[in-house]
């Protein structure tokens, strides 16, 4: 369980910017294919991990 | 999302071209719309998810018979006709149009099933279109299928949003809503990304860092294993739960059986207790008629009677002054007692044989004088007779009502019995120990697993922390563990995110839906959202909290509490900056589009149902029967309309049943006769 006071915002602080960028890319490929259930996102996260860490 | 417009081309009973505007702003976000029963308000909501999805509600009857019927009725064998559905809508600063269509051939008079169309064009700021590839899928993206139970629904049939058993997918869908589903996807597929990239660190790490990557592979694989069974046994435990909740429900009714089935029994006894006395009532007045009836009938009889005696009496006839027996006695002596002698034949003798024919005789008169001492008796007899009957009938007449009385309670309890569904109790409590037992041991394995899980989980981060000490020579396997690495960070941070997220979701619902429920209802009832998402009513009784069973009305206002509170938390969160990013000003905007919202509520409930939805909703759009929707709910939802319609009714009943509806002092058609085919007209008013 979390600690009840930490928040989303906390959370966020403690990233590097590699790690802060990679989690609002991956919610967003998840997001953005939200209505398809069997979709296999791991290519498309794989591609952006990449992206990051070239 | 916000609607523009919706345009009906012969869908279902809207004939022809039909377009209702529901353009609003802040101010005056409401749409309201008038319908009779069968209008067609229930077609007009379908009409928005058919638009959306191709897919209409349960309830929908005939849902083949698309092409308005009269319209098909008149078209030719191998002619063709259109059905459609055009909606504008704006979201997330960009302008739809969406269009759902169908060209129908007529092959035979049965319509047949339709394979619709869907188009959907995003409107530029210069005004131009273009066309949306995929358009289904934008719309998913849009507002998902699962999701729109919370916006187009139906009020009369609301009430199973909150009811048992529907947790599991509404809990599903608010995920989705409240931007959780894609951190649990996110988090569902980020390990097989890990797996790819570990392969190159396994092939070119070098011995340890391969190692150590195969254990936390294998702990990997565990995990998941784990996962999978605590999600199976999460599963059955809510399986025998509700299981547990359906036995101990029948064991409550078999304790509110039991006095009911007391009060029948005590009732049955005194029924024969009355059917008894009325018979024996009814035996005793036979037996009274039979034996002393007559005496009712004497009247006359003994008034004759007097009225005789009493004339023979004035005659002198009675007493007699001579007695027969005297005279016979002096014929037989031949001598009277004047001294004459009385022959036979001779003058005297013939005299005193002439007295003999008038005299009376004393047994005559003895009978007399007796029938005369009977007079007096008979007519006290009479009385008698007269209140022992009446007496008798109070009786009968008492006895019949307690039997009506008793016969009419004992239908009524027999009603109540009925309705209680009723095993043996034996057998229930068995089944309910049993249940007992079986989920003591699911929920003994579920803390095992989550030890367990625990383990793994502690023991991976070890050997993460033990790879990224090893040394990697190989540039391509230091690379797949600093992506690794960067995956597993993120990894970590959604699962806390998630965590604080849910919680976060459930305690915001929570408060929402308190303080929405508190300002409709009238009773001092607490809801309350756990953090399994079951929505339960409490009381407070003393200072202990007790559970309050839920009625119709009670659900439905609990329902639309949440769905007003989710549609606040909705815009709420989506405005939030959050990991996703910075959100777009309409964010989490949905119109709500309701049919029947008010059906089963009293009026107070509809002013305090109507006031809430009208300040909560950024749109809103009711459709309501004139005695669902004058009064309260005009009154309180006026001051937020910014379009009021009607959907009129055009019947084929020749006699006149036209009807108009009054809003705000002016009279609108509401219900038309002597159509030529029937037929729904959605007008606008203002």
């Amino acid at each position: 369980m979390p600690d009840t006071k930490r928040t989303e915002k906390d959370v966020l602080k403690e990233l590097t910017d590699e790690e802060r960028t990679l989690l609002k890319r991956i919610l967003e490929i998840e997001r953005a294919r939200l209505h398809v259930k069997a979709a296999d996102l791991t290519d498309d996260l794989l591609a952006a991990v990449k992206e990051i860490l070239p | 999302m916000k609607i523009g417009s919706i345009e009906l081309r012969n869908f279902r009973q809207f004939v022809g071209k039909q377009t209702f505007v529901f353009k609003s702003d802040s101010l005056r976000p409401v749409s309201l719309i008038f319908g009779g029963n069968g209008a067609g308000k229930t077609t007009l909501l379908n009409a928005f998810t058919w638009a959306l999805y191709g897919s209409m509600s349960e309830d929908v009857e005939e849902q083949h018979r698309m092409v308005t019927d009269s319209v098909w009725r008149n078209l030719a064998t191998g002619g063709t006709t259109e059905v459609a559905v055009e909606l504008t809508f704006d979201h997330e600063g960009r302008d739809y149009r969406l269009l759902r269509r169908a060209q129908v051939r007529k092959e035979s008079d049965e319509q047949q099933r339709l394979v619709p169309v869907v188009e959907l064009w995003e409107t530029k700021s210069d005004g131009s279109s273009e066309v949306v590839g995929a358009p289904q899928e934008r719309i998913y993206t849009i507002l998902p299928e699962g999701v729109s139970r919370f916006f187009f629904f139906n009020g009369e049939r609301i009430e199973k949003l909150v009811q048992k058993g529907a947790y599991g997918e509404v809990q599903q869908d608010i995920k989705v809503l409240l931007d959780l589903e894609q951190v649990e996807r996110a988090l569902d597929h980020l390990p097989k990304v890990d797996r790819k990239l570990t392969a190159d660190l396994k092939k070119y790490g070098g011995q340890k860092a391969s190692e150590i990557q195969t254990a936390i592979d294998e702990l990997r694989e565990k995990e998941d294993v784990d996962k999978e069974e605590q999600k199976v046994l999460e599963a059955d435990l809510a399986t025998l739960k509700e299981e547990r909740e359906g036995v101990t429900e029948l064991l409550r009714q078999h304790a509110a059986a039991a006095p009911i089935q007391r009060e029948r029994d005590a009732a049955n006894t005194d029924l024969g207790e009355a059917r008894q006395a009325r018979a024996q009532a009814l035996l005793e007045r036979s037996s009274l008629v039979a034996t002393r009836g007559f005496i009712a009938f004497t009247d006359e009889l003994t008034k004759t009677t007097t009225d005789i005696s009493s004339a023979l009496y004035e005659r002198g006839t009675l007493p007699a002054p001579l007695k027969r027996e005297f005279v016979e006695q002096l014929l037989a002596d031949h001598y009277c007692i004047c001294g004459t002698s009385l022959e036979e034949h001779t003058e005297p003798y013939n005299r005193v044989l002439e007295w003999r024919q008038r005299a009376g005789l004393q047994a005559v008169e003895s009978a007399w004088q007796q029938l005369r001492g009977q007079m007096t008796p008979i007519a006290g007899a009479r009385r008698e007779l007269y209140e022992s009957l009446q007496a008798i009938l109070k009786r009968v007449v008492t006895e019949g009502d307690r039997i009506s009385r008793l016969e009419e309670r004992i239908s009524e309890l027999d009603g109540l019995l009925r309705d209680l569904r009723l095993e043996g109790v034996d057998e229930l409590e068995s089944k309910r120990i049993d249940l007992d037992g079986r989920i003591g041991r699911k929920e003994q394995r579920i803390g095992s697993m989550k030890a367990s899980l625990e383990q793994v989980q502690k023991d991976i981060a070890q050997r993460t922390a033990e790879r990224g000490r090893a040394e990697v020579t190989d540039e391509l396997a230091a690379k797949a563990r600093a992506r690794s690495d960067l995956v597993q960070a993120v990894r970590r941070a959604l699962e806390e995110i998630l965590a604080i997220r849910s919680e976060d979701m459930r305690r915001r619902l929570d408060a929402e839906l308190k303080e929405v429920f508190g300002k409709i209802t009238i009773k001092r009832y607490v809801p309350r959202l756990s953090e399994t998402f079951e929505l339960a009513l409490f009381q407070d009784v003393g200072g202990v909290e007790l559970a309050v069973p839920k009625s119709t009305g009670e659900n439905q206002i609990l329902s639309l509490s949440f769905v007003a509170a989710v549609s606040k938390l909705a815009r709420e969160i989506r405005r939030e900056r959050r990991a996703e990013g910075s959100p777009v000003e309409d964010a989490g905007t949905y119109p709500i589009v309701m049919d029947a919202a008010f059906g089963s509520l009293d009026q107070n409930y509809q002013r305090e149902v109507s006031r809430a939805l009208a300040q909560m909703a950024p749109q809103l759009v009711v459709l309501v029967s004139k005695s669902q929707g004058l009064g309260q709910v005009v009154h309180e939802l006026m001051p937020y309309v910014s379009h009021l319609g009607v959907v009129v009714t055009h019947t084929t009943v020749e006699q006149d049943v036209s009807d108009d509806i009054e809003l705000e002092g002016i009279a609108y058609p509401y219900i038309r006769s002597a159509a030529e085919a029937d037929h729904a007209e959605l007008k606008e008013i203002t």
